[in-house]
């Protein structure tokens, strides 16, 4: 009887996570512990530094449950016999779902590109795209901040990276969460955790990271421009906006249909005025829900394994290259703009072309007001800003048909 | 190594192709955005400066003719903006409440000292 109570102790203590952190420690025990401390910073940041709290929160978190040595509640394996083709379970959900833990079911919605696109609706819900109807070049500026991820496509490629994964790191320079985690998880699912982060990070970080680069790149009195009030935008027009964008874009580019899709479906709900139920729900229940869903299983994907090597030192460095790249584009053509047009812009609203709704668009009026507290460039930085969402958008479905 | 092992003319293609895309397909938009804001929200016709000048200074006499504002009502119109522009109106709490209100004691409200009292003696 006694034997059995300390077999059973025995038994019990060997279960426990330390003691099988502690039995493999030279093998994965010290990549979960540095893992655990990583998701310990990355909660701090959330909750103290407030950095994108409402998404690195949860992406923290389901860091923090997967690396917890016994939990269960992640397997990466599963998910390496999903994409292996020679494996039984090859793209079987029913293998996810018989054998995974909580994690693993989550995941199933990034995997099939659920998350992205139900967060895209939340969007588009939200979004103001008067702005952008009553002054359409906006457009342009959106087009050349999408420069970044195409440079850091190229250098991911000299890096050794494999186009898909070079695709999915550009994408980064895109400023646009979501769409970074559509298109990783269809390109390099194996790279979802450290983009993820490297992402929602950075776009956390805009207003450290563009007000030099804008500085830099434009003179006091560029900076202090006064732009002319932008028209005022008719109903109709904005009910039309997102069924026709919907209808150009998919004709021309049906791989950014999910995504473009998505956003503008949310759009209407909210402009066309008869659905408020619905738009309320897409911008605050389905947005909430579906953002801890996404952020909890794209955390459990940074094991320490697929987290702690120079491939993720590699990626978090390009993808700030992408950010600048980004910004110092959207810039650097309102100034080529300002050259051949009569009616100047004020280059700093190209920054805002990086997506970041709204922060990269706040961060435009802030460095303005620095240099004439009468200018007021918030409303014309919002064009380049929700032309940054489209753009996107766009080349993601671009990268996603050519690498796909 | 790892850069010869790159297919860079199919790296270059998608590079140049994908960002010229992008632009492609939003210049695009910007002509069907400008043509829809043409259908939607057809311009004013401008009229000749020189002509605006004029009807505009004949306006301002008949407006400032008709118009007559009282130094009253300027100094309260000018007083209103200051209070808003400068967030110094105060904000009414505009909260309906049925919770008890706590009166502090004091001897004027006390009821030992109220004229009712004397009555009942």
């Amino acid at each position: 009887m006694e034997t059995n109570i300390w077999q059973e102790v025995l038994e019990f203590f060997q279960t426990m996570g330390f003691m099988q952190m502690g039995a493999d420690f030279l093998g994965t025990g010290w990549q979960q512990l540095v893992m655990l401390l990583i998701s310990f910073f990355l909660l701090y940041l959330a909750i103290k530094k407030q950095y994108e709290p409402l998404l690195l929160l949860p992406i923290a978190f389901g860091m923090l449950l997967t690396n917890l040595p016994g939990a269960g509640m992640f397997h990466s394996e599963l998910w390496s016999a999903f994409l292996d083709p020679q494996s039984p379970a090859y793209h079987s959900y029913g293998a996810i779902l018989k054998e995974g833990g909580l994690l693993d079911v989550l995941y199933i919605g990034v995997k099939a590109g659920v998350y992205p696109c139900l967060i895209f609706i939340g969007v588009g819900a939200m979004t103001d795209f008067g702005p952008l109807i009553a002054n359409p070049k906006s457009l342009l500026l959106g087009a050349a901040a999408q420069i970044g991820i195409f440079l850091t496509f190229l250098c991911a490629n000299a890096l050794g990276f494999s186009e898909a994964q070079a695709g999915s790191i550009g994408i980064i320079g895109g400023a646009d969460g979501p769409t970074s985690i559509f298109l990783t998880s269809r390109l390099a699912p194996e790279l979802l955790g450290p983009i993820a982060i490297a992402a929602y990070s950075y776009m956390a970080l805009v207003p450290v990271i563009q007000p030099p680069i804008m500085r830099a790149l434009t003179t006091k009195k560029e900076r202090a421009i006064k732009m002319k009030q932008l028209r005022s935008v008719s109903k109709t027009e904005k009910i039309v906006f997102p069924i026709m964008v919907t209808t150009v874009v998919a004709l021309i580019l049906p791989d950014a249909a999910p995504l473009i899709g998505c956003l503008m479906l949310g759009n209407l709900m909210k402009e066309c005025g008869v659905v408020d139920r619905l738009s309320k729900t897409a911008q605050n229940e389905l947005m909430n829900i579906v953002v801890i869903f996404l952020g909890l299983s794209v955390g459990a994907t940074a094991t320490g394994a697929s987290f702690l090597n120079l491939k993720t030192i590699m990626i978090l460095a390009m993808g700030i290259v992408a950010f600048g790249c980004g910004s110092a584009g959207g810039v650097l053509l309102v100034k080529v703009m300002n050259l051949f047009t009569k009616e100047k812009m004020n280059p700093l609203i190209g920054s805002a072309g990086v997506s970041a709704v709204p922060m990269a668009a706040r961060v435009s009026q802030q460095v303005g007001q620095e240099e004439n507290p009468g200018n007021f460039l918030l409303m014309h930085a919002m064009g380049p800003n929700v032309a940054g969402v489209i753009g996107s958008a766009v080349a993601a479905g671009i990268l996603l048909s050519m690498l796909g | 190594m790892i850069l010869l092992a790159t297919n860079w003319s199919h790296v270059w293609m998608v590079t140049l192709l994908g960002f010229g895309l992008v632009f492609l397909l939003l210049v695009v938009l910007i002509y069907v955005l400008k043509l829809f804001g043409l259908i939607m929200h057809p311009r004013v016709k401008v009229e000749n400066p020189q002509d605006v000048h004029k009807s505009v200074g004949t306006q301002r006499k008949e407006t400032s003719e008709k118009i007559s504002l009282t130094g009253q009502a300027t100094a309260a119109i000018a007083m209103a903006l200051h209070l808003y522009y400068n967030g110094v109106h105060d904000e009414e709490p505009t909260q309906v409440t049925i919770k008890k209100v706590e009166r502090r004691y004091s001897p004027w409200n006390s009821k030992l000292y109220g004229m009712n009292n004397l009555h009942r003696d």
